[in-house]
């Protein structure tokens, strides 16, 4: 008998450290025997131990990454083409807006967000933009920015600032799909992150769909923006409000990619899910002069297009 | 061609500075003339003053061909000034560099003994009769002072040593009795070191040269362990630390790391040189071995020295300022930047990115652009992303102030669907000076829901058509 009472301790404990490195919620069968107490009284109700996550607070996303963004742990998010950055590193901010406001309401002191951005993708999609990123509902007094001139040197900065506690959020902005940050570079950073306790978002600028130890892969697109609204109810026409982002989880639990309509309101600084317009597909016919984005190649071996990098070519009409 | 310096063969042979090429080649034609490369000549003596800063921290150049070294309380540390004096000259001797050198209570005495002396150390009150005997060039005068002096029979000091000095003044100028009084220790003559003097310093000469990395990480750790009583005492941290690498042969390394606030913890100064050895890896040669280390403080300020508390939190400013030592020794000072915002309207100018110089400003500081109120901020839509110039795009605009209809950036095509704008932003005058363009900012959405700020530069219908440009894009 107390064989295997033994065993199943052994099974839960090792289920649990499953759990806890694959990032999931605890199963059932191992949070009830760790509520369960042998002198049969009950024990204060706890959260997971060793999962930590940020609510977003719209429930869908939430349900999708478990409970919300993982504060222990890379997740990353991606744009397909550079002039879709804007829309990323918007989502992006908005992420670290969350956790600033996250750590202000547990009473913890004032950690900035360290944005490390590799010049090269800051050229391409300009700088971040202090006066914006205020407006955006950034502290921006609690931001420190980096702009290394390598992917190498970036890396470097991020897994230095990973090991130290002082950061709420470590925004690293790489380009593409650089060689110097493949499987095993993202996989120590990351290490790096589940250990130090601080979120790293992996921005990643045009880049395509990549193997990485991230948690999750967003990827953003951008999306029109509801019209502003008027003291009396209805809607001021021709007007552009709040952004909103079209956000697809490529990397999840879920089965098929699944896509998020939200709403950042810097006034009240969260995410709020919207409905795509309905009028959207109505009001957007096909164009008069329809044409393939890109002209067929020829003359030249033909290799597919790999995705994101349908950027800078003109138009053929 | 002249010769512009000569050696001790050719000054044997009679040679003299000035000469033309041609005749000292008639003269003797075996010579072997060199071009002059002043450059060289002046980097060469920069390294010795590097080198001599091994006996005293006050180094001074002197022209192109001598150096001053005020060894005022140093020469005890080497054993005296006859010891020094070997020691300087024997080293010298081995590095190849042929020196002459003259320890005395003034500059210019040494630097007329040195020249034209044979004595190498004079006591204070032996000047007079050192100087008497040498000639009068080496009292640093001008060359037509010395030939007017010459041609009255005035070759040597001796002979105005006496002669009554209002009468030499009033017929060969202030300059004469200056250098004679400068000479005799009579008139103070300040020295201006290259490099100003650290407030502490300290130093390891080693028996064996060491070669690797760790080893002189480990002196250097060792030698910030020793400074850190002398910063203790004064209660000040090091804001920037020095440390210099003696090599055998002669090369003197500087290698300095700044902090983001007053440190004076051992492991941490050699944590930092640690990042700057990595960063400057290329650049140091450690040859046959680095003979003497030296670790300086050149700026030092106030530390606030903090009490452990027993809540256990850690204390987040300390990791944050190890971080950004860590950094900054690695990739530069402007490596980490923080936003800094100011009142102007231009928005490129309002806000900008400078470095993080102190840590205890992150999160308290209060900019001049921060008393902005938000209504202000939230009725004026600015972009999260800027591009530090615009770039030019093609649109096709409403005439003459509308919104543009359609624009070609980077090669591609944007439909618009909806547009805000314009705010006019005219150009800062009191800055820029002249008669900057206004700017028309049209805030844009294309028919995928991208959004842009976008300005037209001028207005349609003036003198030259108006130009449209892409300043940045909207999350």
């Amino acid at each position: 008998m107390a064989d295997t009472a033994v065993q199943r301790e052994t099974v839960l404990s090792l289920r649990e450290t499953i759990a806890r490195i694959e990032n999931r919620r605890l199963p059932g069968v191992v949070r009830a025997a760790k509520a369960a107490d042998p002198g049969g009284f009950r024990q204060r109700e706890e959260e997971e131990p060793g999962r930590k996550v940020l609510s977003l607070g719209v429930p869908d996303l939430d349900d999708l990454l478990e409970g919300g963004l993982p504060l222990e742990g890379m997740t990353e998010i991606r744009n397909a083409e550079t002039r879709d950055a804007g829309a990323a590193a918007g989502f992006a901010a908005a992420l670290g807006v969350l956790c600033q406001r996250a750590r202000l309401e547990k009473g913890e002191p004032v950690a900035p967000v360290l944005w490390i951005s590799q010049s090269m993708a800051s050229t391409e999609a300009g700088l971040p933009y202090g006066l914006g990123l205020k407006a955006f509902g950034l502290d921006v007094r609690g931001l420190v920015f980096s702009l290394p001139r390598t992917v190498k040197d970036a890396l470097w900065i991020a897994e230095a600032a990973l090991s130290v506690p002082s950061f709420c959020a470590v925004i690293l902005e790489i380009r593409g799909n650089p060689a110097a940050l493949a499987l095993s570079e993202s996989r120590r950073l990351h290490v790096r992150s589940r250990a130090g306790h601080v979120p790293l978002l992996l921005l990643r600028q045009s880049g395509h769909e990549e193997a990485s130890s991230a948690f999750f892969r967003l990827l953003v697109e951008p999306a029109p923006a509801r019209e502003r609204p008027l003291p009396d109810g209805s809607m001021l026409r021709g007007s552009i409000g709040h952004p909103v982002f079209h956000v697809i989880a490529e990397k999840s639990r879920a089965p098929a990619p699944l896509g998020f309509l939200l709403e950042w309101n810097p006034h009240d600084r969260r995410l709020y899910p919207v409905e795509p317009l309905p009028a959207a597909a109505a009001a957007d016919p096909e164009p008069a002069h329809s044409v393939a984005r890109l002209s067929a190649s020829s003359g030249r071996s033909g290799r597919a297009q790999a995705l994101g990098e349908l950027v800078a070519f003109p138009r053929a009409s | 061609m002249r010769l512009v310096a000569l050696d001790g063969f050719a000054e044997k042979r009679g040679f003299h500075i000035g000469q033309g090429v041609a005749e000292a080649r008639a003269m003797c034609p075996e010579i072997d003339v060199l071009p002059a490369d002043p450059a060289a000549d002046r980097a060469l003596l920069a390294g010795l003053a590097d080198w001599c800063c091994r006996y005293t921290p006050l180094v001074a150049l002197d022209g192109d061909s001598g150096l001053f070294l005020d060894i005022t309380g140093c020469a005890h540390l080497l054993g005296g000034e006859k010891a020094l004096l070997d020691d300087l000259l024997a080293r010298l001797f081995h590095l190849g560099v042929e020196a002459r050198a003259a320890i005395s209570s003034s500059a210019g005495l040494s630097w007329a003994v040195a020249r034209f002396g044979s004595d190498d150390i004079l006591a204070e009150d032996e000047a007079a009769r050192a100087l008497a005997p040498l000639p009068l060039a080496a009292l640093r005068l001008p060359r037509e002072t010395i030939e007017t002096l010459g041609r009255v029979g005035l070759k040597q000091i001796g002979d105005i040593l006496k002669a009554p000095r209002a009468p030499l003044a009033r017929r060969f100028g202030a300059t004469l009795l200056l250098r004679l009084d400068q000479a005799l220790g009579r008139e103070d003559e300040p020295l201006s070191p290259r490099l100003p003097v650290a407030a502490l310093s300290v130093e390891r000469r080693l028996g064996e040269p060491v070669q690797g990395e760790d080893d002189i990480l480990g002196l250097a750790e060792e030698l910030a362990l020793r400074l850190k009583p002398e910063l203790e005492k004064r209660g000040e941290g090091g804001r920037l630390f020095e440390l210099l690498l003696f090599r055998v042969d002669g090369a003197v390394f500087r290698i300095t790391a700044g902090t983001s606030s007053p440190l004076n913890d051992p492991r941490r100064v050699a944590g930092l040189f640690r990042e700057r050895l990595q960063a400057v890896h290329e650049d140091l040669d450690a040859g046959f071995g680095f003979e003497i280390l030296r670790l300086s403080v050149p700026k030092s300020e106030k530390y606030e020295v903090m009490q452990e508390d027993f809540s256990g939190t850690p204390d987040r400013e300390r990791p944050l300022a190890a971080f950004a030592d860590r950094v900054m020794a690695r990739f530069g000072a402007e490596s980490l930047m923080v936003p800094a915002l100011s009142e102007s309207h231009v928005p490129e100018r309002a806000a900008s990115f400078r470095p993080l110089t102190d840590l205890a400003l992150i999160g308290k500081a209060e900019e001049p652009g921060n008393n902005i109120p938000a209504p202000l901020l939230a009725a004026a839509a600015r972009p999260q992303r800027l591009f530090p110039s615009p770039e030019p795009v093609e649109a096709v605009a409403e005439v003459p102030e509308g919104p543009p209809r359609s624009f070609r950036w980077r090669r591609t095509l944007h439909r618009i669907a909806r547009a805000e704008g314009p705010e006019r932003i005219a150009g800062e005058w009191w800055l820029d000076g002249e008669p900057a363009l206004e700017r028309d900012y049209f805030r844009v959405e294309d028919d995928s829901g991208r959004r842009f700020w976008l300005f037209r530069e001028g207005h349609y219908g003036a003198s030259a058509p108006p130009r449209w440009f892409m300043h940045g894009v909207f999350a």
